[in-house]
């Protein structure tokens, strides 16, 4: 049945250049098969994400009232943005939970990919394991780790106790909040890496390592030679996703928002908590807007550096 | 060389029976069933029916608060013709969450719906709140305790009739206090009392008292008591910051000391520090400021665990206060039928006739452990409120009892950066109240609204 | 020659052994590590009310009432069944327009692919709490509100998916279309015949966490439906906290159940990931 489909519109094409009178080369055949295909998700993406997204972050030059009052105010809230501590601490915070998570989470997927990517049932069994965190929700995260965390009686701090380092709040300290936060988060989103790594590593053909070994190369060898850089649009991709989730993601927004509510002291309050809080806390719709339009920027530029950098993510190596 | 391959489709190995021209017809078959309402699409709730939205029913999870909410809408809804029908939103998504917030911006706002004293400024000053007044008879309105309706009053008129009053006290787990030789007459009067008895109950598996540390607005509710206690003020008469003043500035201190000596934790233990059962009862805190629901819960989830209730003390030369919750009916004054919902909220909760009296009664004494907003109502039920943990309440606790304050967000915010620098960052009490009042006086120079109060 | 071959292979299995158990031990310290948190899910299900936050791993009077408890007091069946309609809908539907749109991306040549790429990609940018409000509305608009198609459509378009693909595409060598294309294929049968089977490791990983992130959502859900009937098993385990109270035992129980099919799903889809794929005869 789908061969019949198919078929249809294979023949479809020809069918309509004949009609048309007139033959359609290979490369606007190609064309017309490159939007045919881009068009479900790019109709889909316009609706439902171009569009509120344009509708909210144009309001960032309004203030809201949430209750249907609209007033123009030009840019006022970016000025406040730029004398607000909070929001100064917000960036702070997030520009720290980044430059800790973003490599945590590579070196972690990618590890455990390599791990446990060959085709055994233990690698099976352990894949499924390390997964498991994935599978639960960012309630039930919140709150075991909030029962190995705790002070005094937490099962880390009766190791601590126990090795002669004594106990500590990891999650009500200033100096040990973020970082608790930045663990449960590597702990929560590995198995997710570790799984585009898998896919990632299944794209390298395996002739490429029986020949290096036929060639005398070692392990280590054959990872920096042959695994990394067949590698690179995988890494590419999980370099940037990881970053621009850790910036603005809902897992990270949600993270906080269970486990520490932006505290203590707005040592965890990140971006996109504040943003939050702003808009649906506050009931400052516009002024949230204008610091989400903000971190839109900023993921925008990352991203076209990083795009320039690689020549378009393509890293082709014909 | 390249070989010419031959265009086959891969056959799946193994015959796993996810063969992809299946996998696609069944998708578009449930596609297309779900597009055509298999078995809801778009099935609207009847049109012209009131919707109120709350966190208890239908189906909440206590039983007996869904069934108040249940026999009252099915008893308005024999003796009127506009319906009422209940919209259960989780109480977590409900307070804190984008659901109401959402509606509302989209102008598709419940008709009627359960507001907390935090929440009031930012609905009256959106201009979506109902004035009840013309609704209430004379008779209603003076059996409303003045402390408990002045935070939903506004130039005289009322725009939200409170269903309860959840006042915050001190408990206490009597074995721990008997392991130390203390017995129920030796309970804390004071703040130094209290860190002292607090500090004899730690140990290396327990700590003396618990407050709560997660910024909110739950945790600015149980430290006003404390400001007030000093005589200290959020804003004086003439809307200029009071923060910056003796009570504040030691009332920050208390809560400091508690966590710099080791008595009160960092973190509570379960939802936080209203949540009795995983702290008190588990044995992680000795005592715990928390409030009257503690009752009820301790009740269902330890009911064999002996504990003590007693009125926050007081600092050198304070007076005593504390702090009462509580939320209240609103009507959406841009709903569909305005004048139907408010004629609900007056029946519910603000007539004199005996039903709503008991709806009333029964709310804080049968579905919750609560104290009620109206005189007569704790007349009818003074057997409830005579008895057992409640009758504490009742004597000593309720009495100087004052409502929530009602704050806009930004005063909120610098209050509860105050709180949060000096309880978990060790910043100077006398900085964090100046700093905190300097932006409250920055806010209020331009703030336009109702009072807050 | 094969003398030597013998000896060399007898040599690197020796090397390799004690090699190999120290990665089979690091793999099983890790997995306990991932692991370990998760048990206290599991004894918290299996507690009673009095005693979840015990300090004890092991209940003191483990009970079954909490499960129950889920499955009678709340319709957590239907709930369960909405979740996964929802997840799988989504989760099929998303793979199938995504894959087409990852691999025009990469492979075909049209006039504006790379701004097109990067303006799908933009969408990613931005957080859902943030753009909800619009979302709301306009779904309102197309009378999405309180339906199955209102929590499946909107789920559907994530620039993720998209990408992920892209990357793919770009990394599979061009010769197998371009044999197929002399051969005189239309697009789609390439893409239908010798890109989709090739595609099967990432298609698996992908279907799995597509069907994990919509099984789980909380937050659309919750905005587009007010019908208890549309709930989707997140909603239900937010029911069990109020105001001043959780019942922890309930949500750990629920939790547990609601996490099984997606660890099911896991345990199947997984080996698919990891098919080497013989490189369809590039000599």
């Amino acid at each position: 049945m789908a061969d019949n489909a198919v078929r249809s519109v294979d023949i479809a094409i020809p069918a309509a250049q004949k009609a048309a009178g007139f033959r359609l080369s290979n490369r606007h055949r190609e064309w017309i098969a490159g939007y045919l295909f881009v068009a479900p998700d790019a109709l889909g993406l316009l609706i439902f994400v171009g569009a509120p997204m344009i509708l909210s972050l144009s309001l960032g030059f309004f203030s809201v009232s949430g209750f249907g009052a609209y007033s123009f105010v030009g840019l006022d809230n970016y000025r406040r943005m730029l004398g607000d501590p909070l929001f100064w601490q917000s960036l702070r915070v997030t520009i720290l939970y980044v430059v800790l998570l973003v490599p945590a989470l590579y070196a972690s997927g990618l590890g455990l990919a390599l791990l446990i990517q060959n085709d055994t049932r233990f690698n099976g069994f352990v894949r499924t394991l390390l997964f498991m965190p994935q599978t639960v929700s960012l309630v039930v995260v919140a709150l075991v780790w909030q029962v190995l965390l705790i002070d005094k009686i937490g099962l880390l701090n009766r190791l601590t106790g126990w090795i002669g380092l004594g106990a500590y709040s990891w999650l009500g300290d200033p100096r040990f909040a973020l970082i608790a936060v930045v663990v449960i988060s590597v702990w929560f989103l590995m198995g997710f890496y570790m799984l585009i790594f898998l896919g990632g590593l299944q794209d390298i053909p395996r002739e490429y390592y029986e020949a290096a070994k036929i060639d005398g190369a070692g392990p280590a060898a054959s990872f920096y030679l042959i695994t990394l850089p067949l590698l690179r649009p995988t890494s590419f991709f999980v370099l940037l996703v990881s970053t621009v989730t850790a910036v603005c993601g809902s897992q990270t927004f949600d993270l906080v928002y269970v486990m520490t509510r932006g505290g203590p002291a707005n040592t965890t309050s990140l971006a996109i908590f504040y943003v939050y809080q702003q808009a649906f806390l506050f009931n400052e719709y516009g002024y949230a807007a204008a610091m989400a339009s903000v971190l839109v920027v900023v993921l925008m530029l990352i991203t076209v550096l990083m795009f320039m950098l690689t020549r378009g993510g393509r890293f082709t190596y014909e | 060389m390249i070989k010419r391959t031959k265009l086959v489709t891969a056959p799946l190995k193994g015959g796993a029976g996810i063969n992809r021209r299946g996998v696609l017809a069944s998708g578009a078959a449930a596609a297309g069933a779900a597009a055509f309402g298999f078995p809801y699409v778009s099935r609207a709730l009847a049109a012209d029916s009131l919707k109120f939205w709350q966190f208890y029913a239908p189906g909440g999870g206590v039983a007996s608060q869904s069934k108040w909410f249940e026999d009252m809408a099915k008893s308005w809804n024999d003796s009127h013709d506009v319906k009422v029908e209940l919209v259960y939103v989780p109480n977590n998504a409900y307070m804190d969450g984008t659901k109401l917030p959402t509606a509302f911006a989209s102008g598709a706002g419940p008709d009627l719906f359960i507001i907390s004293p935090g929440d009031f400024l930012r609905y009256y000053n959106g201009g979506v709140l109902l004035d009840l007044t013309p609704f209430i008879e004379d008779k209603a309105r003076a059996d409303l305790i003045p402390g408990v309706i002045a935070n939903r009053m506004v130039d005289g008129k009322i725009y939200g009739l409170p269903m309860e009053v959840e006042p915050m006290a001190m408990y206490y787990s009597v074995d721990a206090f008997n392991e130390i030789g203390l017995t129920d007459k030796d309970v804390p009067k004071t703040w130094d009392d209290l860190l002292a008895v607090g500090k004899k109950l730690t140990n290396d598996k327990r700590f003396g008292v618990l407050f709560e540390t997660a910024p909110g607005y739950y945790q600015n509710f149980t430290w006003y008591p404390f400001l007030w206690q000093g005589a200290g003020e959020i804003q004086t008469k003439d809307s200029k910051s009071a923060f910056n003043s003796q009570a504040a500035i030691q009332a920050l201190k208390f809560w400091q000391d508690a966590v710099n000596m080791g008595v009160s934790p960092r973190k509570p233990l379960g939802g936080g520090g209203w949540d009795v059962v995983p702290n008190l009862a588990s044995g992680y805190c000795a005592m715990q400021n928390v409030g009257i629901w503690a009752i009820a819960q301790l009740r269902e989830g330890a009911p064999n665990f002996k504990y003590g209730i007693f009125k926050l003390p007081t600092p050198p030369g304070g007076k005593y206060f504390t702090v009462g919750g509580g939320w209240a009916f609103v009507a959406n004054a841009q709903g569909k039928n305005p004048k139907a919902a408010g004629e609900f909220c007056a029946w519910a909760l603000g007539s004199m006739s005996p039903d709503s009296i008991a709806r009333v009664v029964d709310w804080c004494t049968k579905a919750k452990s609560d104290m009620p907003p109206r005189a007569s109502a704790l007349e009818a039920g003074k057997a409830a409120f005579d008895s057992g943990f409640l009758k504490i309440f009742t004597d000593e606790i309720y009495p100087g009892a004052r409502a929530e304050p009602r704050v806009p967000p930004p005063v909120y915010k610098a209050i509860s950066d105050a709180i949060q620098a000096c309880q978990l960052n060790g910043q100077k009490p006398e900085d964090a109240a100046a700093t905190a009042s300097q932006q409250i006086d920055a806010f209020l120079a331009s703030y336009k609204g109702a009072p807050i109060l | 020659m094969s003398e030597t071959a013998a000896v060399e292979r007898q040599i690197d299995l020796a090397a390799l052994r004690p090699a190999r158990i120290i990665l089979h031990l690091a793999g099983l310290i890790l997995a306990f590590m991932a692991v370990a948190p998760l048990f206290w899910m599991l004894s918290m299900s299996f507690k009673g009310a009095n005693e979840v936050f015990g300090v004890n791993l092991i209940p003191d009077r483990p009970t079954l009432d909490n499960f129950i408890y889920v499955f009678t007091q709340v319709d957590f069946l239907r709930y369960l069944w909405n979740s996964f309609f929802v997840a799988a809908m989504v989760t099929i539907i998303a793979l199938f327009f995504h894959s087409m749109a990852g691999y025009a991306l990469a492979r075909l040549r049209f006039p504006g692919r790379d701004v097109i790429f990067l303006t799908m990609f933009a969408t990613f940018l931005i957080s859902q709490p943030v753009i909800i409000v619009p979302l709301f509305i306009l779904a309102r608009a197309l009378h999405l509100l309180d339906s199955y198609a209102g929590l499946i459509i909107p789920s559907i378009f994530n620039a993720f998916g998209i990408f992920l693909l892209r990357q793919f595409y770009l990394a599979v060598p061009r010769e197998l279309e371009e044999a197929a294309v002399i051969d005189g294929a239309g697009y789609f049968r390439v893409y239908w015949s010798i890109i989709l089977p090739l595609s099967r490791p990432i298609l698996s990983a992908l279907a799995i966490l597509f069907f994990l992130a919509n099984w789980n959502s909380f937050l659309w859900p919750l905005t587009i439906t007010s019908d208890q009937n549309l709930w989707m098993v997140q909603v239900a385990i937010a029911s069990f906290r109020q105001q001043y109270n959780a019942s922890w035992n309930y949500i750990m129980a629920a939790s547990t159940v609601v996490a099984l099919p997606t660890v099911f799903m896991f345990v199947i889809f997984q080996k698919r990931i990891i098919e080497s794929i013989k490189t369809s005869g590039i000599k």
